[in-house]
């Protein structure tokens, strides 16, 4: 009956929770990180569940057609309720002297154990593991998450009634997963949130789905998330057969121990090279590191609140986060192999993506390549031993880079989905577009790492951390990232590259001559927010479309004043803007910010890491030109985001009478040479075309050859065997003659044949 | 052990004037009925002529049934016989009904006119 | 006497519709599949889930005593879940059947109702002969439902579909006597055809039998599965079908060779099956990549699931050969899985063919602005048919590959040894990492080839056939041109009432799935333990038969 049904996942439960008190070897907690989990009241659970009920509740909008912005604000209220609980979390658990995790428990969500089969139980409930550092990410999560859906209460008005209740609903779809990942207790609810995510960034990306560009774009994203999120599976996989284990709150005193599941050490083995390696490959796809980089700026062919919340602040630190998350099992590695993967990916992308960012025309894609770069500079934190600084910078990032991102599309809406900076100019000096200019400025100081802003800080955190850590590979002290000096001059250079590209937007597209010509999205007054809806011919029928001027530049040219009026963006875009870049300027007062107790570098974020297993303790040993990184680091980097902006306003901004044109292009025509790099860089140094002419290319003809193997041989030969008793019936056919007495011939044959060689047997 | 030849027929109340007559006289009309049969099939073309023909072939068989029941005084044969005696009358019918349908489409008895079952 | 009652609803039905005017066939055959479904509930539900690896609802009829054979049905958790997949399927395919079968309909639901007994049949039976009558004329019905009701080359397909699977099927059935054979032998002369008796005498086999046993049970069930490279009669058959001959295909009949797999080649040939598994789980890997990257370059969208199919049931399969609890666990919930999901593929593929004729990619393009509803759900089931955490194929997808992944005895020695001993993770078995890592490859291939269909079909700018466009209504009123009528531009009530099922029970197995694992637990239990308890007394030279020390110690 029922009740059997019933009975067993209560069994398997307890045989669970017992099995675990005899194998859980001794935890030698040297923090508070491992001390006794709390339990909190299942009520926030609602902190994921919000955005579920609102997402069925926005799928229900768009099944009924709900033509009124009645998602948008059921959206803004659940996750403003998620981001209230997630505060009375932190305020009642994260704030005194027991900064234990805290477990909220849900249902058993995939969990089972086979009776004498000779196999571990595997257990992955629905539930949330939360420590500060989960906290911490949660904090950010929803409350940009709120604001962004605030603004895009008012973006994506023009989509009422079609495309609205479709995008709240992924929009808070999003959310839960994120929260998801974020809190889960366990790697396969994690690897739900992940996977969770992705899809939400795959239907977001995809939003506009009649542009072929963004149908490709939300494919590409998918397909290379999946690449990464093999090595995250794997990795789970490996955790279980070493620890036996998916649960942190299992795991982590394993971990911290330095044992596996069977109370071997771990230290020194393949296990901590191996799964960090697998964590690494995910964590890459997610974050757009390395060659799995491509996919994020193809993604800002979403709507731009989704550029923002999703490909910015929140989803694309998933993979910085699932690092923190698992860094006790880096540390375990006394040679840092792996770490020091994650340093030099990080650093490299950093740069590498630093190059494409100055070579952009399109602002938003330049904020995308940007993203990519920062995100590098967010695992080279991690990976220098500074999770501290990594993590800081996750959290300054989020805020200054949802401002820039939210500016951005204030533009795009405003002048029609024109986002080339060659023909958009002095912005901010018309009307009604000062808070959208100033919040802008903000971003850009604190992405360009400008004195006093937070991304000063949290930039400093890491450039300082990746000088003093040493070099050290072997020996006594063993305890370095390989080629850790390397590291930080590449980033101290990326720095200001990243101020110089910053700016380069921000001078061109804000400052200078008023000038613009609007893209060619074209829509009428009540129709004009549409995110680049132009190729498909759906912006043709309504609207009035400007009067086509300067026909010499080709029929997409219009001039500069034709009857087209941007746009300029609304109170809750405009309240949103000015909260998020008020939110960036005050991030950098956690820095000063020092929780009673903690003396950790780096002020609230530092001791909420610190309060978490991803705590390190910051090695010391190197220098920067001889000097203590941590007190020279700030004039140092000071000085290089300072340099950066001069060279901007001096390449991009003194002189330029045009939009179009600026002083920077000049140097082409000087240097030789400097051009094609230009150009290159402008082409994404070709990694595309590369992966088009390496994977994509011969997967798909080794398909077409399978395709006509499997017609031609596999089915063939099966094809050969139906041919036999065909071939052999049509030989033999022809003594079926039809005439009787042939038949009767042959059977008298037979029979004198059958009669001779009786006799001639029994003679 | 007796051979076929020098057993008689005479055993049990058989009359005596018929009893120099052997298992082997018997057979030997039988078979030389089947080929009279035989032939007849294969040589004539005529559909009704044909039938005759393998009656003829079919009582043959018959006849060597009764004569081996007989020989070995078990009536498993006569009975077998009777059957057939019946089931040949009912086939008769049916064959010659068939005959007539064919006759009506080809205006022919000629077994020639029908090959439709070739390969 | 309620599993006699599940072959005999559908069988009554089919005689109903025989003797009944032709008009009223669909309702009655909707009728007889919805009291069976009923009938299954009420059974799901008396179950004893305590014992849920023992044989239930046990009844027998003697058939030919001398033999031994014997008309016995019965059903373990495993069997009595797909035999609800099966019923659940039934009204499903009666209803998507509503529009697109307007010939001759009362020959196809009666051989429709003949079909679902039959299947319930396989399943059911405890009882070799019986099962394999049944698992034989499962072909008669489908031969006629490709052959009468299919596309345009119906009869080609049908007859590659019957000959293919029927040769197999009959060197199945020599393997199959040659176990009842051997346990006469053993027995005295006894002969019976009992599965549960004969299970217990396999160990007495030679290992070289064993082999010959495996081979020749694989040649019949690996071509129903189908297990590359004996795949090729399921492309063909499947997009030549009608809607729910593709269904049940995917849905149930591929099935009947991953059971036949679980039930006989685990039972009969434990020591060979340990022994070949590394073989058979490579063939499963070859299946699932080879696959994929040709589901990648068709054209045609029916086509394209149907090659998918190759690919997912070698997850099935890879799970099963691990041999241990996860994957066969995952395997079993696989088959319920692919039956949801690429069903409910089939469907939406079939009521987009009956709006516009066609299934190929280049005459069709962005129906999401056309057909939100219809995308809504495309979105959802390719979603779940990628394997997407929280819906029901991600669950047995990941299953089987933990299965393979901890199904080595190397774990914990060799390059895998850290500092000592085995690994608490880690299961008997002969399979690895490796395999479950390529395996893995195989997500990402699928996710390639579905949203490349989904690319093309649901997004992008809407293209329609020549000639259709605007001829077509807006809706049912004013859409009255030629023999689609009655179908509105979007999905009407009835085809989304078809498909909601389907989606809520993918959503639930995704989301809760704990009830059904716990149904399984037992009787996957059991099967594993049996296969390695009776390969170690097979004695066959293998290093797999150590158990790690750190496994579960359960009460």
């Amino acid at each position: 009956m029922l009740h059997n049904l019933l009975a067993s996942p209560v069994f398997a439960a307890l045989a669970q929770h017992g099995d675990a008190a005899a194998h859980a070897p001794e935890a030698h907690a040297t923090t508070a990180v491992l001390g006794a989990m709390r339990h909190a009241p299942s009520y926030f659970l609602l902190i994921a569940l919000l955005p579920f009920l609102t997402f069925v509740l926005s799928g229900l909008c768009a099944a009924f057609r709900v033509k009124s912005k009645l998602p948008a604000w059921l959206t803004v209220a659940s996750l403003a309720g998620s981001f209230l609980l997630t505060l009375k979390l932190f305020l009642t658990y994260f704030t005194g002297t027991d900064t234990a995790a805290v477990h909220v428990y849900g249902f058993e969500w995939l969990s089972f154990a086979f009776q004498n089969a000779g196999e571990k139980a595997f257990v992955s409930n629905f539930a949330f593991y939360i420590d500060s550092l989960t906290t911490l990410w949660m904090l950010f999560v929803t409350g940009l998450a709120t604001l962004i859906a605030l603004y895009s209460s008012e973006y994506m008005s023009a989509d009422l009634g079609s495309g609205y209740n479709r995008y709240f609903a992924a929009f808070n779809l999003f959310v839960f997963s994120m929260s998801c990942l974020v809190m889960a207790d366990n790697l396969l609810l994690l690897f739900l949130g992940w996977e969770g995510v992705g899809l939400c960034s795959y239907l977001l990306i995809g939003y506009f789905y009649k542009r072929p560009a963004a149908v490709a774009a939300a494919k590409k994203a998918f397909i290379m998330n999946r690449i990464g999120d093999l090595g995250l599976l794997t990795a789970i996989f490996t955790v279980f057969v070493v620890f036996g284990t998916v649960e942190y709150e299992k795991l982590f005193p394993m971990i911290a121990a330095g044992v596996d599941g069977a109370g071997n050490p771990i230290s020194g083995g393949w296990v901590v090279k191996l799964i960090p390696l697998l964590l690494v490959m995910g964590a890459f796809g997610k974050s757009a590191q390395l060659f799995l980089y491509t996919w994020l700026p193809d993604a800002m062919e979403g709507p731009t609140p989704v550029s923002a919340l999703i490909h910015a602040a929140t989803m694309v630190t998933a993979g910085v986060f699932l690092i923190a998350r698992m860094y006790p099992l880096f540390m375990a590695d006394p040679s840092h192999t792996v770490l020091s993967v994650v340093a030099w990916g990080g650093a490299i992308t950093a740069l590498f993506a630093a190059t494409i960012g100055m070579a952009y025309y399109d602002i938003k894609r330049v904020m995308g390549y940007s993203t990519v770069s920062q995100l590098g500079y967010m695992f080279a934190g991690l990976g220098v031993l500074g999770s501290a600084g990594g993590v800081f910078h996750v959290f300054t990032h989020a805020f200054f880079k949802a401002t820039l991102f939210l500016c951005c599309g204030a533009v795009m809406h405003g002048f029609a989905g024109q986002l080339d900076l060659r023909k958009l100019s002095g912005v901010m000096k018309m009307k009604g577009w000062l808070i959208c200019g100033l919040a802008m400025v903000v971003g850009c100081l604190n992405l360009a790492g400008f004195p006093f802003t937070a991304g000063f800080f949290s930039k400093d955190m890491i450039l300082a951390q990746a000088f003093s850590t040493p070099c050290t590979l072997s020996g006594e002290h063993a305890s370095g990232i390989a080629g850790a000096p390397f590291i930080g001059w590449i980033l101290l250079l990326t720095a200001g590259m990243t101020a110089y590209y910053t700016f380069r937007v921000f001078f061109r597209v804000f400052l200078g001559p008023k000038e613009f010509e609007p893209g060619d999205e074209v829509h009428g007054h009540d129709d004009h927010a549409h995110d680049g809806h132009a190729h498909d011919g759906h912006g043709h029928d309504h609207g009035h479309a400007p009067a086509p001027a300067g026909h010499e530049h080709g029929k997409d040219h219009h001039g500069s004043h034709g009857d087209f009026h941007p746009h300029a963006p609304g109170w809750a875009m405009n309240f949103v803007m000015a909260t998020c870049a008020l939110l960036s300027l005050a991030a950098v007062a956690v820095y000063f910010i020092h929780t009673p107790g903690s003396h950790a570098h780096g002020g609230w974020v530092a001791t909420m890491v610190g309060n978490s297993p991803a705590h390190v303790e910051a090695p010391h040993g190197g220098t920067f030109l001889g000097m203590d990184p941590h007190k020279v680091m700030y004039w140092v980097s000071g000085v290089v985001g300072g340099i950066g902006i001069m060279l901007a306003a001096v390449f991009q901004l003194f002189g330029r009478k045009h939009a179009a044109t600026a002083p920077a292009d000049k140097l082409f025509g000087v240097i030789p040479g400097l051009k094609s790099l230009h150009t290159a860089a402008n082409s994404k140094w070709y990694v595309d075309e590369i992966y088009d002419f390496l994977i994509v290319r011969p997967l798909w003809v080794l398909s077409h050859i399978f395709h006509l193997i499997d017609q031609y041989i596999v089915d063939g030969i099966v094809n050969l065997f139906g041919a036999i008793p065909r071939l052999a019936g049509k030989a033999i056919r022809p003594l079926q003659s039809g005439e009787t007495h042939g038949y009767a011939l042959g059977m008298a044959g037979g029979l004198a044949v059958l009669l001779v060689i009786v006799i001639a047997l029994s003679l | 052990m007796n051979s076929l030849a020098t057993l008689t027929l005479a055993q049990e109340g058989f009359p005596a004037a018929m009893s120099h007559l052997t298992l082997a006289h018997y057979l030997i009309v039988s078979a030389i009925m089947f080929v009279i049969g035989l032939v007849g099939f294969l040589t004539r073309r005529n559909l009704i002529i044909m039938f005759l023909c393998t009656e003829l072939m079919f009582q043959a068989a018959g006849l060597a049934l009764v004569a081996f029941g007989r020989y070995h005084m078990d009536f498993s044969g006569q009975t077998f016989v009777i059957f057939i005696l019946t089931v040949a009358a009912a086939e008769a019918a049916m064959a010659l009904a068939l005959v007539v349908l064919l006759f009506r489409r080809k205006e022919s008895l000629s077994a020639e006119e029908w090959k439709e079952m070739q390969g | 006497m309620i599993l006699a009652a599940l072959i005999l609803i559908p069988l009554l039905g089919a005689l109903l519709v025989a003797i009944s005017p032709s008009g009223s066939s669909r309702s009655i055959a909707m009728m007889a599949t919805l009291v069976a479904l009923a009938v299954s509930v009420v059974a799901a539900v008396k179950f004893d889930y305590g014992q849920a690896q023992a044989m239930q609802f046990l009844a027998a009829v003697p058939w030919f005593d001398q033999l031994g054979i014997t008309l016995s049905v019965g059903v373990d958790s495993i069997a009595g879940l797909l035999i609800l997949l099966t019923t659940l399927l039934g009204p499903i395919c009666i209803a998507c059947s509503t529009t697109a079968i307007t010939d001759r309909q009362k020959t196809y639901y009666a051989w429709f109702l003949v079909l679902q007994a039959a299947m319930t049949g396989v399943f059911a039976s405890r009882d070799l002969i019986l099962f394999y009558v049944c698992f034989e004329f499962t072909l008669i019905p489908m031969f006629i439902l490709i052959s009468l009701w299919g596309s345009t080359n119906r009869k080609r397909a049908a007859i590659k579909f019957f000959l293919y699977t029927f040769t197999g099927s009959v060197i199945a059935l020599a393997g199959l006597v040659y176990v009842a054979w051997h346990h006469a032998n053993m027995s005295g002369g006894v002969w019976t055809f009992d599965i549960l008796t004969l299970k217990d005498s396999a160990d007495n086999m030679s290992p070289t039998a064993q082999g010959w046993v495996l081979l020749a049970l694989m040649a019949g069930f690996a071509v129903k599965v189908p297990l590359f490279p004996v795949h090729t009669w399921l492309p063909l058959a499947h997009t030549e079908a009608p809607t729910a001959g593709s269904v049940i295909l995917a849905g149930v009949l591929l099935k009947l060779g991953t059971y036949a797999i679980l039930r006989f080649v685990f039972a009969f040939a434990p020591a060979a099956l340990v022994e070949y598994a590394p073989l058979l789980a490579t063939l499963s890997i070859v299946g699932i990549i080879y696959g994929g990257l040709i589901c990648w370059v068709q054209t045609d969208i029916k086509k394209l699931v149907a090659y998918s199919s190759v690919a997912h049931l070698g997850f099935c399969m890879l799970g099963m050969f691990a041999l241990n609890g996860s994957g066969v666990l995952g395997a079993v919930l696989y088959m319920v899985n692919h039956g949801l999901s690429t069903g409910a593929l089939f469907l939406l593929i079939g009521m987009v063919y009956e709006r516009y004729h066609t299934r190929s990619m280049k005459e069709l393009g962005g129906l999401a602005s056309k057909m939100p509803v219809w995308s809504t759900f495309m979105v959802f089931f390719v979603m779940a048919s990628v394997g997407l955490p929280g819906l029901n194929g991600f669950v047995s997808e990941f299953l089987c590959m933990k299965g393979a992944f901890q199904a080595s005895s190397a774990w914990g020695s060799g390059v895998w040894n850290s500092v000592g001993g085995p690994l608490p993770g880690a299961t008997v078995g002969n399979l690895g990492p490796w395999y479950a890592f390529i395996a893995g490859t195989g997500v990402i291939i699928a996710a390639m080839y579905l949203l490349y269909m989904t690319g093309k079909i649901v997004w992008g700018t809407l293209v329609e056939p020549a000639g259709h466009g605007h001829g077509h209504g807006t809706d049912a009123a004013h859409g009255s041109n030629g023999s689609h009528s009655t179908l509105p531009v979007d999905l009407n009530r009835r085809e989304i009432l078809t498909l909601v099922p389907l989606a809520a029970l993918c959503l639930f197995l995704g989301v809760y799935p704990k009830p059904v694992i716990n149904a399984l637990t037992p009787a996957v239990s059991q099967a594993v333990r049996t296969v390695h308890e009776n390969a170690a007394t097979t004695r066959v030279p293998l290093a797999t038969t150590h158990t790690p020390t750190g496994a579960e110690a359960h009460p």
